[in-house]
């Protein structure tokens, strides 16, 4: 027989399987630590790829005036300005980061905790409609 | 006012009913915009710069995600640029990786964004995005605006100078690398208009989130207004090409915008307002709340006056006997029959059966015999 609530409950479950569960079920086999860790790692070696590319292309910009009147005090001051902006920026990137794969683990296990919920509501109905 | 309203439920109860084929149709329209536009600026390979080539691209993305469209028109630029000059296509190929690394890794699904702020530049309206992203999404949104703007204005570049970057030697490849690179980022007019449309989306964003009264239509006017502001006061400084006239039609075309999107997603009665004051053990509650304008569509309803019993009735499904049918065809014929009979032609003669006549006098005669009815009949005849 029909159950309208059990059609709704498997309509629900069946559209966050198909959107957002693959994705959440990765993320919660994480702790939420190791997932943030992980992320942020990451994040450190793209943005330094990153940095590398901006700098690289700045340089080429510059090239004309940085080459100009170069010495060896003008080269330390370049590579002390650029090495502190790296780290301002490394950091800067990093904090978010690990923030915003914090909170992004945290909404996955809600959305996970709710589906594993609703499944077993599911069972219960299939259980009691058998009896 | 309440015709317009009435108008915007209907409307939402199209998309609600037709969501899938008018986004769909959206996306494609949107394809064509991004694809259109790239091929009408930089089709430098002519193959890939095909009106077929656009249509098909536009209808490959209708039908997959947005990140697809996104990664389809990123692909065709390089094509552009690279027949074009391979210096041009590498700087580019590192902007736009520089782009997804500190950006499009995080939100992908939003990178879609990007592909709206060159089409309004193409449009010329480019303070339609700050309003709009402003007034429907986040101060994140800085970033895709900002991303868009720098790959018009390095596509714009290269429109205007394709031919000093023509040509194969290592001179001049090495050249144009740091002359594209020097020219594509030291652009005044493109980060005066990056400033512009980052400080008016901000701003949007902030008057909108107050609760005053009006707060959609104060932002939309002020961050237009504040974009106009930041891209004469470039223009002035900097010695920048902005015209005064296109960027205050920009600002009166985000005004409009600003007012259709306040009426679509936001229509609120500030005349009704109430402001209420309560505490509980911790704080003071000081409450305004501003209702929302709600009218319902009128519902059209269709009475059917001759409507015939058996198609309402039945609604399941009925094995039919043709036997069946044809007699109840005939049943129902014979009172109209009655009802109406056919004239007869009178010059036509009878046709009677002799056989069948003769059989019914002698059962007649037989049963009046029988039944002692002959004197009865006699009697009646004198």
């Amino acid at each position: 027989m029909l159950d309208k609530n059990r059609i709704r409950l498997m309509t629900k479950m069946a559209q966050y399987e198909k959107t957002l569960a693959p994705e959440d079920l990765k993320i919660s086999s994480y702790y939420k630590k190791d997932y943030a860790s992980l992320n942020t790692l990451i994040t450190a070696i793209w943005v330094t790829a990153g940095y590398a590319l901006v700098a690289g292309l700045v340089i080429l910009c510059n090239v004309d005036a940085l080459l100009k009147d170069l010495t060896v005090t003008k080269l330390i001051f370049i590579i002390a300005v650029a090495l502190g902006a790296y780290i301002v920026l490394l950091v800067t990137y990093c904090v978010c980061a690990g923030s915003f794969y914090k909170s992004r683990h945290n909404k996955a296990k809600q959305r996970a905790k709710k589906y594993y919920r609703d499944l077993s509501r599911l069972g219960k109905m299939y259980v009691k409609e058998n009896n | 006012m309440s015709t317009l309203l009435v108008w915007k439920e209907q409307l939402q109860k199209i998309y609600a009913r037709y969501s899938i084929y008018i986004m769909k149709a959206l996306q494609f329209v949107l394809g064509l915009c991004v694809f259109g536009l790239i091929n009408s600026n930089i089709g430098f390979m002519k193959a890939a710069s095909s009106i077929l080539c656009t249509v098909g691209l536009s209808v490959i993305c209708a039908f997959l995600p947005l990140v697809v469209m996104v990664i389809a028109a990123t692909a065709l630029v390089l094509v552009h640029f690279y027949a074009l000059s391979m210096p041009i296509a590498l700087v580019s190929a590192i902007i736009f990786l520089i782009m997804y690394i500190f950006y499009f890794r995080f939100t992908p699904k939003k990178a879609w964004l990007v592909l709206l702020t060159p089409v309004a530049f193409a449009l010329k309206v480019p303070f339609v995005i700050p309003v709009a992203f402003g007034l429907l999404s986040a101060p994140i949104c800085v970033l895709p605006a900002a991303f868009g703007t720098i790959v018009y204005y390095m596509i714009h570049f290269v429109k205007m100078s394709s031919s000093a970057y023509k040509g194969d030697d290592a001179k001049s490849l090495v050249e144009g690398l740091m002359a594209f690179t020097k020219q594509s980022l030291t652009n005044k007019e493109m980060w005066v208009m990056v400033a512009a449309l980052s400080v008016s989306l901000l701003i949007v964003y902030a008057v909108r989130t107050r609760s005053v009264d009006h707060a959609w239509k104060i932002a939309s006017a002020s961050g237009a207004v504040t974009a106009i502001l930041i891209g004469a006061a470039g223009k002035i400084a900097l010695n920048v090409h902005l015209s005064y006239g296109p960027m205050a039609l920009s600002g009166v075309a985000a005004i409009a915008v600003g007012l259709i999107l306040e009426f679509l997603f936001f229509s609120v009665n500030y005349s009704r307002t109430e402001r209420m004051q309560f505490e509980d053990d911790e704080y003071y509650y000081y409450v305004k709340a501003v209702p929302k304008i709600g009218v319902s569509a009128p519902e059209m309803s269709v009475k059917h006056i001759n409507e015939r019993k058996e198609q309402t009735d039945s609604q399941e499904t009925v094995l039919i006997d043709s036997r069946n049918v044809k007699q109840a065809a005939e049943v129902r014929r014979q009172p109209q029959q009655k009802k109406r009979p056919v004239p007869k032609p009178r010059n036509q003669v009878r046709k009677v059966d002799h056989a069948r006549a003769a059989d019914e006098i002698l059962l007649t005669r037989s049963l009046t015999k029988e039944l002692g009815l002959e004197n009865l009949e006699d009697e009646l005849n004198k």
